[in-house]
This record gives structure tokens, sequence and C-alpha cells, in this order.
């Protein structure tokens, strides 16, 4: 244990090193999105909107941003507009090959300004978007977000006198403006260094203090609003540290441990597995953590906050039951799945939006809302649990149904108690969001498609119980719905804000990635198909 | 169940047994799964309204219901008498039970409704989502009685031409021949045949920087109907002898044309004069130069629809019925209404949402909203009311007033260029409130207590089905 806190703690240690020098600007508090927020998180969000990543050919964000504003004309033919969505870029007559266009090809296309209209009229019907739509406000947003920059006034640096709306860089006052110029000057001498691989030591210096001298001018005009200094430096070190990215590091080096263990039984390796899984488990909580202290709530309010959160509930869950049971596999299957969600989390950015984001007035309430959210989406994680063992399940069926019945038998002992974890927070978190609706609508029931599903979701997994309970169906028929009714929770928890789109839960609606989460349920469909084929070949011959 | 002490079980529960099945109560979830995901489908193809109607408000919903109700019910039965074990099971099957039986009486006898209060009036009535057809007839023209009130489910039972829905009137009768879920409805002025109606007017203003086309239409002839175009008033309809300092416009139908009056804000002489017929052009002689210009003008008008069938709803469309009374078609739109002309008699029939009486006035007095900063995104408001006997209350977004049994939430509000103008509030009587609590409660409690017995009651039910052959 000693061993572990060290680990720990030295891994901790080597990441809050303080800010290096030429780091100042990141910290630079920003008006954006009705909050205030590094701007390195300004810069990322506003890099992520217009080239789909956080860093343009190796070089952040916080710089390519800055010189957007500086020199707009420079990046006149760079390829930096991504567009993905093949019915636009038919309709603006621009290869399909290709991914990334420069802002000429798109916005000087006399054919941006036809969709435009299009999106317009389709707007004015009230109508919902489909995803030709929507990519086509992508694009119009990604114009919109590009322009503004290089006009300077998407850029909110200076807290007003009067009222909350902070002053864009294009309005400053004479005393602020001169301290940014001085700060500009001293960023492109920065950066010029760094591109002349010169020295940087003094630049950087330089830039510091211009930034600090900014950051003066702009806190003696209004000082109460410009006390962010906590929150602040929190996010930055948030955005760099990556805690989740960690964590599923660490995951995926106990699940490799893990098979060792499995497959060549080497019960020696036992406890390094926990010591990973452990590391992994505490920076995911960590992460959480900090998330929470920025945001000043919980963070399971849209897709990418819950994908963490049932990460981290499929690891508590399958650590409970493996510390009961002691079958190995419920671990194996436990941090597979994690390492898997959190993966996808971290690689499908426009799909699950990492950003930090103020909540609807409706969500406000946190109290209730984050308990019906946080006990629907862990339960969830259970049913997720039950699903990476069902997959283990079906490989012990490839293998030899005979050879391996006691593996079989211990698989489903964990789907079933996971299913039964799940039921205990699914049913009751249901009914909280009843409550929850009775208290800020007036009605318990409304027949929302998200609750409804949730509702769908239970009445699965109570069936296959009752099922069970009824003799209907054995082993191989609860490693098989393990699989299938999970497709209900994915249903559930993204197909109603991703493919349906209705309903009151619409705060938390997206777009994209309908493709992949079909592909992936359709997959395991097959899979189940054809193990069965197989056993029941196997069973008449 | 107990088929070690008791070995031969009564007639009672021998009935009982295949109303207590599992397997049945396994179809009855999967089931209800089932025409529960078709809700949500429908309701992401249309609205929630169709997904009500089509899929949970159904005679199959309530049968599964039933059924479960009836299964839940058997199973309990089936394991009297009931031993500590059955703790967690009796509790989560009660539970349901318990939730179920509140749905209903809510269903039944409470009020779930929605009320738009504009900044600084006075509502007393609440919209809730029951149709009503309701006849008016007059035979003079002036006082009118209600003559029928009859609730009506046309997205159901939308009528048509071979089966339409018949009101009966004093001569012939108003027959309803057509039903429209989504329409598109856009207005259209035309000539009055019957000339009973009031005068119809299409004028433009002009000058360099606005241009406003607008129809006016007189209810009846004599009333005054009026566009507020900002900087003045144009009214059609009798003129003042005097003004009322305001730049003001009157349009007189007569028989020499319309006659035309200007009044200005600081002086109540009128400030022009004249007549002029369709297609004629006058300067009403503000400052702001402007050009009048009459493009249309019916002595006797209607207003009519004009209606584009759309396929699914949007916030644009709305639904309506198609009428006909001797001869003609009129369509009405949902929560509007239609005047029918005789010879003697005058109908006025109006289709629309039941509006229940709350008993008492609500008085909006203020409304704030509060933003995030630097955004127009809402983040949170609420709304300063007024009640009788009971004086201001402030209701906010999770902070609902009771009053006199109902409970008033804050729902949303309605914008205008940026500035909130009334608050929405959802108004709701739940007379099953406090069994779904209870249910709530009931069946929690079952569910964790399951897991502490974890699975006893089941696995001896499988083992006793096991033995008795099943």
């Amino acid at each position: 244990m000693k061993k572990f806190f060290l680990v720990l703690a030295s891994l901790l240690l080597s990441v809050t090193v303080y800010a290096k020098a030429g780091d100042a600007l990141k910290y630079l508090p920003v008006q954006d999105g009705g909050r205030i927020k590094p701007y390195d998180s300004f810069s990322r969000e506003m890099l992520e909107i217009v080239y789909g990543k956080t860093t343009y050919e190796g070089r952040a964000a916080t710089e390519i941003v800055m010189t957007w504003m500086l020199s707009p004309q420079a990046w006149q033919d760079k390829k930096i507009f991504e567009v993905r969505n093949h019915e636009v870029l038919e309709a603006m007559k621009l290869p399909k090959d290709q991914r990334y266009f420069s802002g000429e090809e798109l916005f000087g296309n006399e054919r941006f300004a036809l969709l435009r209209q299009e999106l317009q009229g389709k707007r004015e019907s009230k109508e919902k978007l489909n995803p030709y739509f929507q990519a086509l406000q992508r694009l119009e947003n990604q114009f919109f977000v590009f322009q503004e920059i290089a006009a300077g006034r998407m850029l909110k640096l200076v807290p007003p006198k009067e009222g909350n709306s902070w002053v864009a860089v294009a309005d400053l006052e004479p005393a602020q403006q001169e301290k940014f110029l001085a700060m500009t000057k001293a960023f492109v001498n920065h950066i010029g260094a760094m591109a002349k691989n010169e020295s940087t030591s003094q630049t950087a210096v330089d830039l510091d203090n211009a930034v600090k001298g900014f950051e003066e001018s702009a806190r003696a005009v209004n000082p109460g609003l410009y006390e962010h200094s906590g929150t602040i430096s929190a996010e930055v070190h948030y955005n760099s540290f990556h805690p989740f990215r960690w964590a599923y590091i660490f995951y995926f080096l106990a699940f490799i441990v893990l098979l060792l263990v499995w497959t060549l039984s080497k019960e020696s390796l036992m406890k390094i597995a926990w010591v990973f899984l452990a590391i992994g488990f505490v920076l995911n909580t960590y992460g959480f953590g900090v998330r929470m202290y920025i945001m000043d709530r919980a963070p399971v309010s849209n897709m990418y906050e819950t994908v963490v959160w049932v990460s981290w509930g499929v690891v508590l869950f399958a650590a409970i039951l493996e510390i009961i049971y002691k079958f190995r596999l419920i671990l194996v299957a436990g941090t597979l799945v994690a390492a898997f969600g959190l993966v996808i989390a971290d690689f499908a950015p426009a799909v699950l939006d990492p950003t930090l984001q103020p909540l609807e007035p409706v969500l406000r309430s946190n109290y209730w809302l984050t308990i019906h959210v946080m006990t629907i989406t862990i339960s969830y994680a259970a049913f997720f649990l039950a699903f990476g063992l069902g997959d283990i399940g079906l490989i012990y069926y490839l293998r030899g149904e005979e050879k391996h019945h006691e593996k079989i038998k211990a698989v489903v002992m964990g789907i079933y108690r996971s299913m039964q974890i799940g039921v205990a927070f699914l049913a009751p978190g249901i009914i909280l969001g009843g409550i929850w609706a009775d208290y800020s609508w007036g009605r318990f029931w409304g027949w929302d498609p998200k609750e409804t599903w949730a509702l769908i979701a239970l009445l699965g997994y109570l069936a296959v119980l009752h099922a069970r309970y009824a003799g209907m169906i054995k082993h191989f028929g609860m490693v098989v719905t393990a699989i299938i009714t999970f497709s209900l929770v994915i249903m559930a928890w993204y197909g109603v804000n991703f493919v349906l789109g209705a309903g009151l839960h619409s705060y938390g609606f997206g777009a994209g990635g309908v493709e992949y989460v079909s592909a992936f349920v359709a997959a395991h469909i097959l899979m189940v198909i054809y193990v069965s084929m197989i056993r029941a070949g196997k069973r008449k011959g | 169940m107990d088929n070690t002490s008791v070995p031969k079980k009564s007639l009672l529960k021998r009935l009982n047994k295949p109303l207590a099945s599992l397997k049945l109560a396994v179809f009855i979830i999967v089931a209800l799964a089932a025409i529960t995901a078709v809700g949500t489908i429908v309701e992401a193809k249309y609205d929630a309204y169709a997904a009500k109607k089509l899929v949970y408000d159904t005679w199959f919903m309530y049968a599964v219901m039933g059924l479960l109700v009836i299964n839940l019910t058997a199973v309990m039965l089936d394991r009297w008498p009931w031993r500590k074990r059955h703790a967690a099971f009796v509790l989560a099957h009660i539970g349901i039970i318990i939730l179920l039986a509140g749905a209903w009486l809510t269903m039944e006898y409470g009020l779930d409704g929605s009320m738009r209060v504009g900044i600084g009036e006075t509502n007393n009535l609440v919209q809730v989502a029951q149709t009503d057809l309701v006849v008016y007839s007059s035979f003079d023209g002036d006082r009118y009685s209600k003559t029928l009130e009859q609730e009506v489910d046309f997205f159901k039972k939308p009528p048509t031409v071979e089966h339409p829905f018949i009101v009966p009137a004093l001569s012939g009768e108003i027959r309803i021949v057509d039903y429209q879920k989504y329409v598109i409805p856009s207005r259209k002025v035309v000539a009055d045949e019957s000339g009973k109606g009031g005068a119809g007017l299409r004028f433009q203003l002009q000058n360099a920087n606005v241009n406003v086309i607008e129809w006016l239409v007189q209810r009846k002839p004599d009333t005054v109907a009026t566009h507020n175009f900002g900087p003045a008033q144009i009214h059609l309809g009798p003129a003042p002898e005097k003004g009322r300092e305001a730049n003001e416009i009157f349009l007189t139908p007569s028989k020499e044309g319309l006659r035309y009056v200007v009044f200005q804000k600081d002086s109540d002489k009128p400030l022009k004069k004249g007549v002029v017929k369709e297609g004629d052009v006058f300067d009403p002689g503000y400052k702001m130069s402007l050009q009048f210009r009459v493009l249309r003008y019916l002595p006797t008008a209607l207003e009519e629809w004009d209606l584009k069938p759309a396929e699914r709803p949007s916030p644009m469309t709305t639904s309506a019925i198609k009428i006909l009374f001797e001869g003609k078609e009129h369509w009405v739109l949902l929560n509007d209404m239609t005047k029918l002309f005789t010879n003697n008699a005058v109908y006025l029939l109006t289709y629309g949402n039941r509006r229940v009486d709350l008993g008492f006035p609500l008085k909006l007095k203020n409304f704030e909203v509060s933003r995030y900063q630097g955004t127009m995104r809402a983040m949170a408001y609420q709304s300063v009311v007024e009640v009788p006997d009971s004086g201001e209350h402030l209701i906010s977004m999770n902070e609902p007033l009771k009053y006199k049994g109902l409970t008033i939430y804050q729902a949303s509000f309605q914008e205008e260029q940026g500035k909130p103008v009334a608050s929405i509030f959802s108004v709701n009587q739940d007379p099953g409130r406090f069994l779904k609590y209870l249910g709530s409660l009931v069946l929690s409690l079952g569910i964790v207590l399951l897991m502490w017995f974890k699975h006893l009651d089941f696995r001896i039910a499988s083992k006793s089905q096991k033995e008795n052959g099943n």
C-alpha cells in the first residue's frame, strides 16, 4: 500500500509543476460562453470549432488563435476549416476526399452564400435540422468564429465598469489597448524566436511580464469581476494534464496485466494489476473532482461527462465484485470497458463535447439533477460491465462450452450480479427523475423520450431477470441478453439525444457518431448470432 | 406455494396460478417496453401529443397495464401466506401497484394545463389538452347564446365527408367534414358575398426607411380594426370627433369610398381629411413624409385561412377543421373561431383547447430573466405574481406556488425582441401525488431489500416449479 501512495504522490507532483516561462498567456481570463475561462481553454475550443483539433501542425491553440487575430490575411490560404459532411462538400462543389479547406475555398465560393440562405430558410420553417443542415450550421459557425476572432470581437478580455458583458479587444479603452499592444508585440517576438529556433528564455519572460501588465490594467477597471485565479489555474492544469487520458492508460495497463494473470495463471501479478487499477481510478476521480471544482457542479450534464462517470462506475463495481468473488475476469471486463469508454470520450470530441459549459436554467436546481442523473448513469455502468462480461462469455462459448464450464458459470454469476446492481440503481434513479420532474414541472411522468427509454432499458433487464427465474433462459441466454439488452441502454443513453432528438431533455442533444454506434451495436448482435449458430451446430453434432 | 406444509392447494390458488405465471410477467414487461419504444419513435417523428394519442393513451396500452396489475396481484396472492423473506418481493410489487393507482387518479381527476400571463396582466384561465367545439347562436347579430359545447377528439376520430361531425342549426346543419393535423396557415382576405361582414383594407405605408404592407379587416361593420405601426396607428372604422393625442390615421368605409382622417400627437384637431379609393395614394402629412397607398378595398370582406399541409408538426403548424355550411366551405384553425351567416341567424363556432377557470385571478406583477454573463443564454427566470387573499408570491424555476389545492410552476417565458413579454406557467392539481410518492418509496425499499435478501424468493420459486414438473 505504501508503494502505491508513493507512486501516486510522485505522479501528481510531476504534473502540478508551476507554469513554465511563456505560459502566462494561457492563464489570461477571457469571458466566453457565459463564464470566465482561461485563454488556454478559449483558444482550444475555438480551434476545435474551426479545425476539429486542439493543435494545428503541432503548434498550440493559444498561438494559432492569437495569430488569427493579429494577421488574419496570413491565414487566408491555409487549410484550417474542417468539413466532413459529404453532402455539404457536394453542394459546395468541393472535392470529397479532402477534409480541410482554406477560407478562400469555402467562403470565397459563391455557393456559400446560397447555402447560408438555404439554412436560413430551414431555420425559419422551425423544423428539426437533419445532419446536412447541422453540418451546414457548423460551417456557418466556423466562418463566424474565424471572422469574429479576426475582427477582435470574440476575445473579451477586460471586465466592464458596469453590467457583466466584458469588453472585446476591438473595443478596448486606450489604457488597456496600449497594454494589449505591448502584449502582442512580446507574443510576436516570442513565437518569432521559437520559429527561428533561437533562445526563448528572454522572450518568454518578456511575454509573461507583458501579460501581467495587461492583466493588472484589466483588473484595475473592475477588480470585483477579475477574481478567478483559483479556477483559472485549475482549468489550465486540467487542460494540460488530461487526467482521463492517464486514467485510461492505467486502466489499460491493468487490463494487460490481468490478461497475463488470467491466461497464464500468474497470481503473483495480481498485486500489480490492483496498483494500476487503483492509480487509474484515483486519476479518474481526480479529473472528475477538478471539473467539479471549476464548474461548481457535479459534471454529469452532457454525454462526455456521463461517459467519464460511467467508466468510473464500471471500475468501482468491477472492483467490488472482484473483491467478493475473486473471479479475475470481472476485473478484466471492467478495465476493458472502462478504458474503452474513456478512449472514446478522448477521441471523439466532435461528438462528445469535452468543453466545460454552463447549465441550462432547468438544470440549475442541481441537487435533484445530480442525484437522478448520477443514479441512472451509474446503473449504465453496471450494465456496461455485464456487457463486457457477456463478450468474455461469448469467447468461452466459442472456445468450448464443456471445457470452460466453470469459467462460464463465473461469467454468468458476474453478469447476474451486475444486472442486479444496475436494476437496483436504475429503478430508484428513474423514480428520482420522476420526483425531480414533479418538483420542477409539476408532473411525475410525461412520457418524455429520455425517461421513457430509461424505463425501456429497465424493463429489458427486468424481463431478463424474470425470464431467468422462470427458467426461460439459462447460462447462454444470460450471456446473450447481457449483450443484446445493453443496446437498450445505448439507445437510452446515446440514441435518444443523438438519434431521436426530441423531448424535454433537449439540453443534452448533439449530433454525430450515429454510424459508429450503430456499427458497434450491429457487430455485437452479429457476433451473438454467429456464436449461437456455432453452438447450435455443435450441439447437433 | 409452500408445498411441504400445504399439500393440496386451494381452488382459488389453482385458478390463480396461470395469472401469476412468470412467463406472463416476462410477456407483459416485453410488451410494455415494445409499446413505449414505438411511442418514443412517434414522438421523435411527430410530437408528444401524437405519441400520447396514438400510443400511450390507447386501449392496448391500458390493456397491458391492466394485465400488469392483475399479474402483480396474482403473484402476490400465489405466495400467500407471506413470510419474512417475501418482504422485498411484496414491497416491490405493491409499490408498482400503488404507483399505477396514483397515475390513474392523476389521469382521471387531475388538472394539467398551461397558462400565459403577460407582464402586468391578469389571467384566470388554464388551457388544457382536451379540445372542445362550442357554438353560439344569435338572431339579432348582437346577443349570442351558447347552443352547443362538446368535447371532440378529431385527432383520433377525424371527421370525413362520408362521416361528418354534425352540429344541428336552426336551419340546416353545420357539417365538419375534414380535419388536418398539421397545416401552416397564412391569412387570406376575400370579398364576402353575404354582404354582412365588415370592410377589408390592404394598405402600404412607405418612405425611404419603411415599407409596410398589411391587411385590416373589421370583425363586423362599424367596429375598429387596428394596425400598430410604431410611430403611428392605422385604424379601419369610425373616427372620433377629436384626436386622442396620438399619431393616428382613421379610414372609415362610406358610400363614396374610404374617408380618411389624420390626427397628430400634439393637437386634437384633424391634420388632414379626404376620400380615397382603391389604388389611390395620399400623404398623411407627418414629418416623416409617408406615402399611404390603398392597395385593395373590400366593402364587405371575410378573413379566411390559406392552409398549406405539412407532413409533420413544427412550431409553425397548427391543426384545422373544415366546415361545410349552406354549401360553403370554411376552415377553422385550432383555438380560432368563425362566423356563419344565414338570412336570419348568425352562428359563432369556436374550436380549441378547453380553458378551465381557476376560480381566482392570477396577476403577473413582474418577471425577470437572469442570463449567463455576456450572453443571451437564460440562466434562471422568475415571476412575481399576486393572488387574492394571499398577496404577492415569487415563482421561480423550481419553486412553485401552492394555492387553493393548485400548484403553479414556472414553465417558460415569451420573448419579443430580446425582452420578455409574458410568463408561461404550468398549473396542475394532482390528486394522485401522495400515492405516487408512497408507491415510489415502497418500490425503492423493496428493491433495496431485494439486494439484501438476494434472490431467495425466486430461487425457491424456480425450485418449486421444477419440483412441480413445470
